[in-house]
């Protein structure tokens, strides 16, 4: 009898847990969507590779409380790109070992190449969202895409804001402005400069008095660079920089009293990072950064829909981090929720069907997150009149949106610099 | 800006600018040079880890300003015996089985040391670039024109200091004779009961103790990040070369020569042209003086 009983137990439990098995493999099988993720875990890029990351989860978990892509719900498997060797190794391995047709990453110019270029050979759709290198989308591979703009974006948001705003609260023409281009040396750096130094001089006459490229990683000391502007005596400074270089610009350009008008940036590293403000306190005031929008961003200024998916991703980040969306969860975030979009469109990750859906999405400045909006060329590039980016300034240890400013409540202060004690 | 343009008031206080920045650049590089000097001298071994020890050294001050508000100058005196066990630990398990290998096998294991602890760093205190802000960090010393960063004006006298009292200990300390005599010839001191062993194993730990000191010293300055120390160590290499392997004063020497060529370079020719220059001189050096500008001809195959 007790053998029977015994049996019976087994046999119930064998049951419930095949069951059991059974039932989440089946969910393994049929409800998730894998998509590779390639971002620098590692390494010198590490510190803004892992908030490109974390912005990723924070809207992949987004999308799967809405539905997920396709109906199933998204899942990562995550690479490290260190360098770019290991970007194109880890593609590789993302592609022919976990099975992935769409590869996402890579937040920097140095490793977005390599690793679309291995995708584009396994015919792997590669959808990037954050690297700006001008080259990315001009290699002629067809399922190669950007949602950010690329670094010519930049350079000519940079010029715009500068001969249409600083020029005018300076009293100058823009063909009067003198201005200092100075930069570190990687592709994004040279791409944003190079596209702000061509715009600056065709369309507006800017005097250029001085350009000057550097290596970041082994830079030590600014002061002769500092010396030499000094005797220039540049309105404004046009300075890419990409981590402890622009806080040694900076500090060093305080102790040697150099002084000018306005220094803009573009882009979340170097002077637009979190680490900048961290480093010099209400010693930052006064810098500028091209970026995604920041505190006094106003909602209202979106449309609807683009203010739904706005609120909902802002709140998640405050949950995870405790703060406003860093630039690197902002790029990582909207690039996503653009491919949930796509995927939702084209129900299939087959290149061609992904392709044609990625053309004929057409979604007006204010659509989603960022106040973005989407209008792919034939290149595979968004363009950058729908990529709305914003000028933001260091203002008492934090960077705030101040231009342009239908998007904001808050407005650009010391215009000019003024004094360095006096920027409070 | 033209360097051609006739001396005036101008170009003497940018000239005299110019000179204080290489003086206290200077002094910072020789600060991280020393420890390695030394240990290339004695112990005839490349520490490929040497830029990681400075980045130990930096997030200590990083730590002990972000959890205790200790500052960095009262932080050096503890980060001296602390880091002089951590070179006490690095020469038992990892360099003394090493010591008598080829100097390919203690390239791989200090490269390997390297790798190591850039990714326990990493591991640790993730890779965000950390800060230390101590209330006399932007103080700036003005004499006529010419300004002079406090943090880097102390990291100067202590390279000095220390340089001076390295070669002091060499030269007349039992132990630093005992050093010396373990350089010149390791078998000859073995011979004379000289316990070489025991002599590495404390070259290491001073070693060690001078760049961890270093590493604290320069954290106000620069961003404190696993990779950190990677920006100087190249560098440290030429300073060491220049200077003759082993040669304190020489290290001293090497790195106001660097920092020289560095700030001249950067100013007359643009930041991206340094390491040109001061690599060329590099080559020069080790074609035609392999020694050093001051070493002992010959000294650099000396004990190997």
């Amino acid at each position: 009898m007790s053998r029977v009983v015994f049996t019976m137990v087994i046999a119930a439990l064998t049951l419930a847990l095949g069951g059991e098995l059974a039932a989440v493999r089946g969910q393994a099988v049929s409800g998730e969507y894998k998509i590779g993720v390639l971002e620098p875990l590692t390494g010198p890029l590490a510190f803004e590779g892992k908030r490109h990351l974390e912005g990723l989860e924070i809207v992949r978990d987004l999308i799967n409380e809405q539905g997920g892509v396709m109906g199933k719900k998204l899942v990562f498997a995550v690479a490290d790109a260190t360098d770019p060797t290991a970007a194109a190794s880890e593609a590789n391995r993302l592609i022919t070992r976990e099975g992935v047709k769409i590869i996402t990453g890579t937040f920097s110019s140095r490793l977005c190449g390599a690793a679309s270029e291995v995708a584009a050979r396994h015919n792997v759709i590669y959808w990037e969202s954050s690297c700006v290198d001008p080259r990315f989308n001009k290699r002629g591979l067809k399922h190669v895409y950007r949602t950010e703009i690329d670094a010519t974006g930049f350079g000519w948001y940079n010029v715009e804001f500068i001969a249409k705003h600083l020029a005018p609260r300076l009293n100058l023409k823009p063909n009067q402005l003198k201005i200092a281009f100075l930069s570190e040396d990687s592709s994004y750096g040279q791409g944003v400069t190079e596209s702000a130094r061509q715009r600056a001089k065709a369309e507006f006459g800017m005097q250029e008095v001085m350009l000057e490229y550097y290596n970041w990683t082994t830079l030590n000391d600014m002061t002769p660079t500092i010396l030499k502007m000094k005797q220039l005596n540049p309105d404004v400074v046009h300075h890419i920089g990409f981590g402890n270089d622009a806080v040694l610009f900076w500090r060093q350009s305080k102790e040697q009293n150099f002084l000018f008008k306005a220094l803009v940036h573009a882009g979340a590293t170097g002077y637009g990072g979190a680490d900048f403000g961290k480093a010099l306190g209400n010693d930052a005031n006064g810098v500028f950064a091209l970026l995604e929008p920041g505190p006094g961003f106003r909602l209202e200024a979106l449309r609807p829909e683009g203010q739904q998916i706005e609120r909902a991703f802002r709140d998640a980040v405050q949950k995870r981090t405790g703060t406003y969306p860093f630039g690197a969860h902002q790029l990582a975030g909207s690039g996503v929720w653009l491919l949930k979009l796509v995927l939702d469109r084209a129900q299939s990750d087959d290149p061609e069907k992904f392709r044609a859906a990625v053309l004929s999405l057409d979604l007006p400045v204010g659509s989603t997150i960022n106040g973005w909006g989407v209008k792919f060329s034939e290149l595979g590039q968004n363009a950058n009149e729908r990529v709305q980016h914003y000028m933001l300034q260091w203002q008492n240890g934090q960077l705030v949106t101040v231009w342009p400013e239908e998007f904001t409540t808050l407005r650009a202060k010391w215009i000019p610099l003024g004094l360095w004690d006096q920027r409070k | 800006m033209d360097p051609a343009r006739p001396l005036g008031p101008a170009q003497i206080d940018v000239l005299a600018q110019l000179a204080v920045a290489t003086i206290l650049l200077g002094g910072i590089y020789a600060l991280i040079a020393v420890g390695l000097t030394l240990i290339f001298g004695i112990m005839r071994v490349v520490n490929f880890a040497h830029g990681e020890f400075l980045m130990l050294g930096m997030y200590l001050a990083f730590w002990a300003f972000a959890l205790y508000a200790l500052d960095p100058y009262i932080v050096v005196f503890v980060s001296i015996p602390v880091f002089f066990v951590v070179g006490l630990l690095g020469y038992v398990l990892v360099m003394r089985g090493v010591i008598h290998a080829s100097h390919n096998v203690q390239i791989f294991t200090t490269v390997g040391l390297s790798v190591v602890l850039q990714n326990v760093a990493l591991v640790a205190w993730s890779g965000d670039f950390r800060f230390v802000r101590p209330w006399h960090l932007s103080t700036v010393l003005r004499a006529g024109s010419t300004t002079f960063n406090l943090t880097q004006v102390v990291a100067f006298l202590i390279a000095v200091a220390l340089t001076v009292a390295l070669v002091a200990f060499m030269k007349w300390t039992h132990a630093g004779r005992v050093m010396r005599a373990t350089a010149q010839d390791r078998d000859a001191a073995t011979l004379m009961g000289i316990d070489t062993d025991r002599v590495y194993r404390l070259t290491f730990a001073i070693g060690i103790a001078a760049v961890g000191a270093a590493g604290v010293l320069v954290a106000p300055l620069y961003s404190v990040y696993p990779t950190a120390g990677l920006q100087f160590v190249l560098l440290s290499y030429v300073v060491v070369v220049l200077g003759g392997l082993g040669d304190m004063l020489g290290a001293m020497l090497g790195s106001l020569i660097v920092a020289a060529v560095e700030v001249a370079g950067s100013y007359l020719f643009g930041a991206a042209w340094k390491e040109i220059f001061y690599f060329i001189l590099f080559i020069l050096v080790l074609v035609f003086r392999p020694a050093g500008f001051f070493g002992q001809r010959g000294a650099e195959t000396l004990g190997v």
